[in-house]
């Protein structure tokens, strides 16, 4: 590479980074703002019109607090955990496509970071590596509210991403590449969002567990926990989680617009030299309507209780993620194999197997008999805990 | 020297000494968090071998949920996490077994795959899909015998964990 | 197909120079006026009764982490499965079918073991019990935690 490719490609990661790092500041104050408007509220008012300034006020503040290491930390992961924290979410975002591409200095330079062969899993990877800056945290705090959390929410982020996993899989099976390119272009007619909405909605929900943003947010459950993991953060560290958490979120609804709702495709009738603005704006118009959804489930759902989440993640969300990636490969394979025919098939063992699943489901309704109450009633019961 | 090359030799030295660090650090966790240098330095050795998909696989197995084991079991039994130091008086005994299974290793795979003839190795692209046209097709029994695996390695989880309140 | 990794690479650097560089720049403007109490472990404004030191979890997460490690381990094998299925046909799907199956039977053994169910443990409460388990006597332990740390925080607070 020559020196301008080399330039190119730093201007490229820089702008994409300090582009997450704005785009961070606008979601945090549009979700203060519709929140305050749904609780009639008027929310962040003060720093700049309309209080969109906020976060950079908030981040400024935090900036110049003083810094407490508590004296049972274990300073060198207590420092690193921070940063671990937040940069999955950068990683993450590489190998997004956010627009088609741009020529300039006679070459052409792609909207998207690194199309690498395996995005999909690269995705998964980095979602992966987010539990550290958690557990992390947690631990090396020394302290005891600190180390519940962590290892409450690394259990329950963990879990989730076995669902969401499976979604992916399911989108993987269906457009059949794990490149992220590739994906878009196989979205060419009809998002996937349509035939593989079960898996969205797997997908989110595992999303929002993995961000760990309400109704999931058990990491940082004030009435329990005081305030999770981060409890005995402050100052620019305690700045870093918040700024990690909404990096990922940016980076979740991104993974959502990409796989299930056609990425940078849209409408848009100019063309020639400005045929680039269309596709960016539509990609930040879906990721905006998807983090809205997303506050919309903030401001509507109250937290759930731990047992209730692990319970959701392991009994409903992992069976039926599995199921839907069999179905997925039924409903593919037998048309293929049999042509037409293969679609009756296909839906008489999708029957068989649903009615198969039904006579061994009371299997699963009632617990050992060691443990059944009395009255026989399985839900309900309180946690202890 | 090639810029693979380079890559090679900074993964190498961080995976080797932070390897060396896990056995010697005094503190579990810090043990654990060498470890994950490790496995990470061993993702990138995999990378510049041209095997994508088994290098971020070994980084979603390893780093993203075995070494995350390895916390909860540290977390789980009376191990002392925090500052506290855990030692026991079998370091030679330990460093001679060591140094016995790679002088092991390197002997064994000097005689497989001889650096001399290493440009043989060099054609092979492990891609996701050449590696499941492999496992799919060219392997299914050593496939299907994983989920026997996995399923002995739950089943004895479940085994250690639960109370023993039927005997 | 390495250079592909260069962005990522960049990324990672700047990410962490971000990282680093705030911490160290704003260690340069804040205030340091450290004390034992601010120093201590939270414990909503009490002394702390004891600080998490050879604490045991409930055998519920190691549970969890190994479920998961299988479940993983399954997602792996559906990744290049997935990306092949479509020329594998129907041998490929049958062949999942079984894995996916053999699995299933290890998650059903988990479920009907109670090793899903986190609200009815008689014994152990759903959640990591920090109080029990301890043969200590946890008046005793406290107490010297607590001048430990006290003791930890003047030196900190000296400094």
């Amino acid at each position: 590479m020559d020196w301008v490719g080399w330039a190119i490609l730093v201007v490229r990661v820089a702008i994409v980074f300090f582009g997450l790092l704005i785009s961070v500041m606008l979601y945090i104050w549009m979700e203060r703002k519709v929140i305050a408007d749904m609780q009639t509220r008027v929310g962040p008012l003060r720093a700049g019109p309309r209080g969109v300034l906020i976060t950079l006020a908030d981040g400024i503040k935090l900036f110049f607090k003083e810094g407490i290491t508590p004296t049972a930390a274990d300073h060198p992961v207590y420092a690193v955990a921070p940063i671990l924290a937040m940069f999955p979410g950068f990683l993450a975002f590489c190998v997004i496509p956010f627009g088609t591409s741009v020529t300039l200095f006679g070459r052409e330079i792609p909207f998207q970071l690194a199309d690498l062969n395996i995005g999909i899993l690269w995705i998964l990877a980095m979602t992966s590596l987010s539990v550290y800056g958690v557990v992390l945290a947690g631990w090396s705090s020394g302290s005891n509210y600190p180390l519940l959390g962590a290892v409450r929410s690394s259990a329950q982020m963990i879990s989730y991403e076995v669902g969401m996993g499976l979604a992916l899989v399911a989108v993987l099976m269906y457009s059949g590449t794990l490149r992220m390119s590739e994906l878009i272009a196989a979205q060419d007619t009809v998002w996937n969002v349509i035939p593989q909405f079960p898996a969205f909605v797997v997908f989110l929900i595992g999303a929002i567990a993995e961000t760990n943003r309400p109704p999931f947010d058990l990491a940082e459950a004030e009435s329990e926990l005081v305030a999770g993991f981060h409890t005995e953060y402050s100052g620019i560290k305690f700045a870093m989680f918040y700024l990690g958490e909404y990096v990922s979120t940016v980076t979740v609804a991104a993974v959502a617009v990409t796989l299930f709702l056609g990425g940078w495709r849209g409408w848009w009738p100019f063309d020639g030299a400005v045929a680039w603005i269309g596709p960016l704006l539509w990609f930040v118009l879906k990721i905006t309507a998807v983090i809205y959804v997303l506050i919309l489930v903030r401001a509507t759902l109250p937290r759930m209780r731990y047992d209730r989440l692990m319970n959701f993640g392991w009994k409903v969300l992992i069976p039926f993620g599995l199921v839907w990636v069999m179905i997925t490969g039924v409903v593919v394979v037998l048309p293929q194999e049999y042509g037409n025919r293969g679609r009756y098939i296909a839906g008489a063992v999708i029957v068989g197997a649903a009615a198969l699943a039904t006579l061994v489901a009371p299997l699963f309704s009632h617990r050992p008999a060691s443990e059944a109450e009395p009255g026989g009633q399985p839900e309900g019961r309180e946690v202890r805990a | 020297m090639s810029a693979q090359e380079y890559a090679f030799t900074v993964l190498a030295v961080v995976g080797g000494l932070s390897a060396i660090a896990v056995v010697t650090a005094r503190n579990v966790v810090h043990a654990a968090l060498y470890l994950v240098v490790t496995l990470l330095s061993v993702g990138g050795v995999y990378l510049l071998l041209g095997a994508e998909f088994v290098a971020w696989v070994q980084i979603l197995i390893y780093v993203g949920a075995i070494v995350i084991l390895f916390l909860f079991g540290l977390m789980l039994t009376k191990a002392p996490i925090g500052r506290d130091t855990l030692d026991n008086q079998q370091r030679w005994l330990g460093a001679l077994v060591g140094v016995g299974v790679f002088a092991g290793l390197v002997f064994l795979i000097q005689e497989a795959f001889p650096v001399q003839d290493a440009e043989r190795f060099e054609t092979f692209h492990a891609t996701t899909d050449a590696v499941g046209e492999s496992i799919f097709r060219n392997y299914v029994l050593p496939f299907e015998a994983v989920s026997f695996l996995l399923l002995a390695a739950l089943i004895g989880a479940i085994v250690l964990a639960r109370k023993d309140d039927a005997s | 197909m390495l250079t592909e990794y260069l962005p990522i690479v960049a990324m990672a650097v700047l990410a962490v120079a971000f990282g680093v560089a705030s911490l160290v720049v704003s260690r340069m403007f804040r205030p340091h006026r450290p004390n034992p109490v601010k120093l201590s472990p939270y414990e909503c404004g009490n002394d702390p009764v004891r600080l998490p030191r050879g604490e045991r979890f409930s055998v519920k997460f190691y549970v969890v982490a190994m479920l998961f490690i299988i479940f993983d381990i399954e997602i792996i094998f559906l990744f290049p499965w997935a990306v092949r299925f479509r020329q594998l046909g129907l041998f490929g799907l049958v062949e999942m079918a079984f894995f996916i199956g053999l699995v299933f039977v290890a998650y059903i053994y988990v479920w009907r073991a109670g090793g899903l169910d986190w609200a009815t443990s008689v014994e152990a409460p759903a959640d990591a019990d920090l109080a029990s388990d301890s043969p200590r006597d946890p008046m005793a332990a406290a107490d010297e935690e607590l001048a430990a740390a006290m003791h930890d925080a003047e030196v900190a607070g000296a400094r």
